[in-house]
C-alpha cells in the first residue's frame, strides 16, 4: 500500500526531501560555497561582477552603534527595502513605500515609529532571522516596483520568480504571487500562490496555494494561466548564469521584474523548496535526469544550455 | 546505496554481533539477559544443646554450598549469635564452622542463594589425586564381587556403570550367575547397605567414585540430606542413587554439600537436636542476578562490563545507553515518516526529564510552562529586548515558574512538581521563543501542529527508554551501540520518499 504511492511517486519523478538532500545539495553544492548565497551582501556583490543586474544597495548597519546612523544614510529616499542579509524563508524583511512626520509607512499600510525600526535592525543584528542564529547585517536596498505583468493576480507585494537551475540548466521555474493571507510576501509557506512557467514558452501554468492545486488568485479572481513572462529568455540566462559564479551545481534562483529595470537578481537559495512540482504538476526528478543524459557539449556553453532546456522542457499542449 | 557506507555498516553490525557472540557462547551470557533467571534459596537451621553448663566451648561443622561450574552462589548469610562463623575448604568441601560459646542461643541459621546457569557448564573436569573411599570388605567378599563383576569387564564404561548400578535391584542379566553367589552377595548388601554394596563393585572396577550428600533440587523442607554416588566414566560425572540404582538424569539438579563420608553437620561439645534444610525456589531481578554473576567473574569482558562501575554511576548510564535509541526514533520519525518537531533533540531531552515527572505530568508542566512564557514572550515583545538579554529573561522565568511548581508541589505532596527541576530549561526557553516566532510567522495551527509533534515524539521516546528488559539488554550488551551507528548509516543513506510526502505530493502521484 505505502510502498505502492512510492512506487507512484518515483513513477511520476518526484523529487523527495531525502534524496534533494543526499543526492543533490550534498553532492552538486560544496559546503564553502554556502556563504556566498546565505549571505545577501555577498550575492549582491557577487552578482555585479558578472554583470547581472540586482536591485540597488543603498546602506549596510553592520553593528549596533550604526543603527542611529541608518537615516542619515537614507537621507530624503521615501522607500526602501529593509532586510536581514542571512535570513531565510522571507522573515525578517520589511517593505517601506513612504515616511511621513519621522514615521515609516509599510507596503501594507501599517505605520511604523522610529523606534520600532530601530528595534527591528537591533533584532536583525542579534540574529533572530539569521539561518544558523548568528550575528547578522541588515541591509537597505531599493524598493522594487514590479512590472504590472502580474499585477492582476498580485495582492500586494511584489511577485517573484523562482527558477531551478541544475548544473547550470534550468530545470523547472515558477512564479510566485503574493496573497492577502502571505501579507504580500512571496513566500509560499506563508500562503503566496505558487504558478508553473513553461520553459519552453515562458508562459505560466496552473497555481497551487499551501498543498491544493488552484486556477484563479484567491484574492483577485483573476485566472493564473497564460500569463507570458517579459523577458523569459533574459530570465533564463541569469539564473544559468548564478550557477556559474557561485559553482553550485543545485540552485534556486529568485529574480523580480522591474517596470523600469527589467529582471533583476533578488537572492540565491542552495536549499530550494519542492512545491515547485506542485506548481507544475510535474515531478522535478524526472527533469533532474533527463539533464543527467542530456549531451555532454550543451554544457559548454551557456546558450546551448538555455536552448537545450527550452527545446526539451516545453510543455506540450499549451 | 553507496558501497563505502554500506559496508561500514555492515561492520558495525559485525562487532555487536562478535562480541555477544562470545559471550553468549563462551561466558554463559543469556542470549535474552530479560529470560528468568533460576536462583534457589538454601536455608538452614540447626538446633543444638550444649553438652556442659554455660561457657562451656563448642565447634559445630556443616557442608555448605560452593560455586562451581553450573552454579554461583550469590550470598551468604549467617545468624550466628554469639559464635563466630568462618567458612574454609577442606578438601573438595567448603565448610562452614561456628565455634565458642553459644550463652543462650540454641539455634543457628546460615542462607545461601544458589544462581544456576546450566549454559555455563564447562567441560566437567576428571578427578584429580583425590582419596577414594576406602575398599571395603574383606577377602572373602572381594573375591565373590570380583567372580561376579567379570561378566561385565568386556562393556564400555557408561554401560558398565549402568550395568552395575542395576545390581542395587537384583538386576544382573542373563545368563544369571550362580544361585549360591547372588545369596551370598544378599547377605553382604545387608550387611554394608545398598550404598556399601555398590561402593565395592564400582571401586573393583576401578571408576573414580565420589560419596556425596547434598540435595536434589525441589522446594522441599528436609532433615536429612540426600545422598548418592557420583562417579566418573572417563566423560563426565554420573549420579546413582544407591537405593534404587537408578542414574539421575541430566535435568535433574543436584546440590553437593559435603563430598565424603564425613556427617554433613557435626558437633563437639554438644548434641545436636534436629537440623533442617529448607530449599525454595526463589525469583531474581534481572539486574542483581546478573550483577552478581559478572561481578564474580575473572573474565576479561566481565571485568569490562558496566556493571563493574560504582552503583551510583550505573543509574546514569542504563539510561544514557537508551539516548542513542531516542535519537534514532526522531531519525525515523523526520526522515521516512517526516515528523514537524522543534529543534532536532529537543523531545529526546524531553524524554529524559519525563523520568522523573512521569509522563502526564511531565506533558502537563511542559505544556503550562509553554503556555504562560509564550503570554510572557507576547507581552515583553513591545519592550524591544536585545536577543541574549531576551532569551535570559525567558530562562529566568522558566526557572521561576519551576520555583513556583516545585513550593506548589511541596505543599501539596505533589513529588512530581517538585521533580521538575530536571526538566531542560535552557531547551524549555528556547521552545518558548520559537513556538513564538513560528506562531507570528506561520500561524497558530502551524505551531500547535508542531508542537503535538514534538510532545508525540518526545512522549513515544519517553515509552521506549523506560522499558525496563531494554535497559538491561544495552547495559549488559552496551556493543549494541555500535548496531545503532550501523542503523543510523543505514538511515541516513536513505533517500526515498518521506510518508508524508505522499500526501504532500498527492496531486502529482495521481497523475501518473
Amino acid at each position: 500500500m505505502i510502498l505502492r504511492q512510492f512506487l507512484s511517486l518515483r513513477k511520476a519523478g518526484v523529487l523527495g526531501m531525502n534524496r534533494r538532500n543526499a543526492e543533490y545539495i550534498m553532492r552538486f553544492n560544496r559546503r564553502s560555497s554556502f556563504p556566498l548565497v546565505d549571505d545577501k551582501l555577498l550575492t549582491k556583490q557577487l552578482s555585479l561582477k558578472h554583470g547581472i543586474p540586482t536591485p540597488p544597495l543603498y546602506h549596510v548597519v553592520s553593528h549596533h552603534g550604526g543603527i542611529a546612523g541608518f537615516e542619515r544614510a537614507l537621507a530624503d529616499r521615501q522607500e526602501f527595502v529593509l532586510k536581514p542579509a542571512r535570513g531565510g524563508g522571507g522573515s525578517g524583511i520589511i517593505l517601506i513605500t513612504d515616511r511621513r512626520d519621522g514615521r515609516f509607512i509599510t507596503q501594507s499600510g501599517k505605520m511604523i515609529s522610529k523606534d520600532d525600526i530601530h528595534y527591528h535592525i537591533s533584532d536583525i543584528l542579534s540574529g533572530i532571522y539569521s539561518l544558523e542564529g548568528l550575528e547578522d547585517k541588515a541591509v537597505i536596498e531599493g524598493l522594487i516596483h514590479p512590472d504590472q505583468v502580474f499585477g492582476k493576480v498580485t495582492y500586494e507585494g511584489v511577485p517573484d520568480v523562482r527558477i531551478i537551475v541544475y548544473r547550470g540548466v534550468p530545470a523547472m521555474a515558477m512564479v510566485r504571487l503574493p496573497t492577502r493571507q502571505s501579507d504580500g510576501k512571496a513566500n509560499l509557506h506563508r500562503g503566496a500562490v505558487g504558478v508553473g512557467i513553461d520553459i519552453g514558452r515562458g508562459k505560466t501554468l496552473d497555481g497551487v496555494r499551501r498543498s491544493g492545486g488552484i486556477m484563479h488568485h484567491p484574492d483577485t479572481g483573476e485566472l493564473l494561466r497564460d500569463i507570458e513572462v517579459p523577458f523569459w529568455e533574459k530570465m533564463l540566462l541569469m539564473a544559468a548564469q548564478s550557477t556559474d559564479m557561485t559553482g553550485l551545481g543545485y540552485l534556486g534562483v529568485d529574480l523580480v521584474i522591474d517596470e523600469k529595470d527589467g529582471p533583476l537578481l533578488l537572492e540565491l537559495n542552495a536549499r530550494p523548496g519542492l512545491q515547485i512540482q506542485i506548481a507544475n504538476r510535474k515531478g522535478l526528478l524526472e527533469r533532474l535526469e533527463m539533464i543527467d543524459r542530456a549531451p555532454k557539449e550543451i554544457f559548454i556553453s551557456l546558450e546551448k544550455r538555455i536552448a537545450w532546456a527550452i527545446q526539451n522542457f516545453a510543455e506540450p499542449n499549451s | 546505496m553507496k558501497r563505502p557506507a554500506l559496508w561500514l555498516a555492515v561492520f558495525f553490525f559485525l562487532i555487536p554481533l562478535s562480541l555477544i557472540g562470545y559471550r553468549v557462547l563462551r561466558l554463559g551470557y543469556p542470549l535474552l539477559p530479560t529470560s528468568p533467571v533460576k536462583a534457589w534459596g538454601l536455608t538452614m537451621e540447626i538446633f543444638f544443646e550444649t553438652a556442659g553448663g554455660n561457657g562451656k566451648e563448642i565447634e559445630i561443622r556443616a557442608g555448605l554450598p560452593e560455586s562451581r561450574s553450573g552454579q554461583t552462589v550469590i550470598e551468604q548469610r549467617d545468624l550466628s549469635g554469639t559464635l563466630r562463623f568462618n567458612i574454609m575448604p577442606e578438601g573438595l568441601n567448603q565448610i562452614g564452622v561456628w565455634s565458642g560459646d553459644p550463652e543462650e542461643g540454641r539455634v543457628l541459621s546460615y542462607r545461601a542463594t544458589i544462581l544456576l546457569n546450566p549454559k555455563r557448564l564447562r567441560k566437567p573436569k576428571p578427578p584429580g589425586p583425590e582419596s577414594f573411599p576406602a575398599i571395603i570388605g574383606d577377602k572373602s567378599e572381594q573375591i565373590l564381587a570380583k567372580r561376579l563383576i567379570e561378566r561385565f569387564a568386556s562393556l564400555k564404561a557408561p554401560e558398565k556403570l549402568k550395568t552395575i548400578a542395576a545390581t542395587a535391584k537384583g538386576v544382573w542379566g542373563e545368563p544369571a550367575p550362580d544361585e549360591r553367589d547372588l545369596k551370598q552377595w544378599s547377605e553382604i548388601q545387608k550387611k554394608y547397605g545398598a550404598e556399601g554394596a555398590l561402593l565395592i563393585l564400582l571401586r573393583l572396577v576401578d571408576f573414580p567414585v565420589r560419596k556425596v550428600q547434598g540435595f536434589v533440587l525441589a522446594e522441599s523442607v528436609a532433615t536429612q540430606p540426600d545422598r548418592w554416588i557420583a562417579v566418573w566414566t572417563g566423560q563426565k560425572w554420573e549420579h546413582i542413587q544407591p537405593e534404587t540404582g537408578d542414574l539421575y538424569s541430566e535435568s535433574v539438579c543436584l546440590l553437593p554439600l559435603m563430598i565424603g563420608d564425613t556427617p554433613l553437620v557435626s558437633i563437639s561439645g554438644g548434641k545436636l537436636q534436629e537440623v533442617r534444610w529448607n530449599l525454595s525456589k526463589q525469583t531474581l531481578s534481572q539486574w542483581r542476578a546478573h550483577f552478581e554473576r559478572i561481578y564474580r567473574s575473572g573474565r576479561f569482558l566481565d571485568r569490562w562490563s558496566l556493571f563493574g562501575i560504582p552503583k551510583e554511576f550505573q543509574e546514569i548510564f542504563r539510561i544514557l545507553l537508551l539516548v542513542p535509541i531516542g535519537v534514532l526514533m526522531i531519525s525515523v520519525l523526520r526522515n521516512i515518516v517526516g515528523f514537524p518537531t522543534f529543534g532536532i533533540f529537543m523531545p529526546v531531552l524531553m524524554a529524559l526529564a519525563f523520568r522523573s515527572t512521569g509522563l502526564s505530568y511531565g506533558l502537563g508542566i511542559f505544556a503550562g510552562v509553554v503556555l504562560m512564557g509564550y503570554l510572557l514572550r507576547r507581552g515583553i515583545d513591545r519592550l524591544r529586548l536585545l536577543l541574549v538579554p531576551r532569551l535570559s529573561f525567558l530562562i529566568t522565568f522558566v526557572i521561576l515558574a519551576f520555583t513556583v511548581f516545585a513550593l506548589i508541589g511541596s505543599k501539596f505532596g505533589v513529588r512530581e512538581f517538585m521533580a521538575i527541576g530536571l526538566l531542560p530549561f535552557v531547551i524549555l526557553s528556547m521552545t518558548i521563543e520559537r513556538f513564538f516566532i513560528l506562531i507570528e510567522e506561520s500561524g497558530a495551527l502551524q505551531a500547535l501542529r508542531t508542537a503535538a509533534g514534538s510532545a508525540a515524539v518526545a512522549a513515544i521516546t519517553y515509552k521506549i527508554i523506560q522499558i525496563d528488559p531494554l535497559q538491561l539488554t544495552f547495559f549488559v550488551y552496551p556493543e549494541l551501540l555500535f548496531a545503532i551507528m550501523g542503523l543510523l548509516l543505514l538511515l541516513g543513506n536513505y533517500s526515498g520518499y518521506r510518508l508524508s510526502e505522499i500526501l504532500r505530493f498527492k496531486i502529482l502521484g495521481e497523475k501518473s
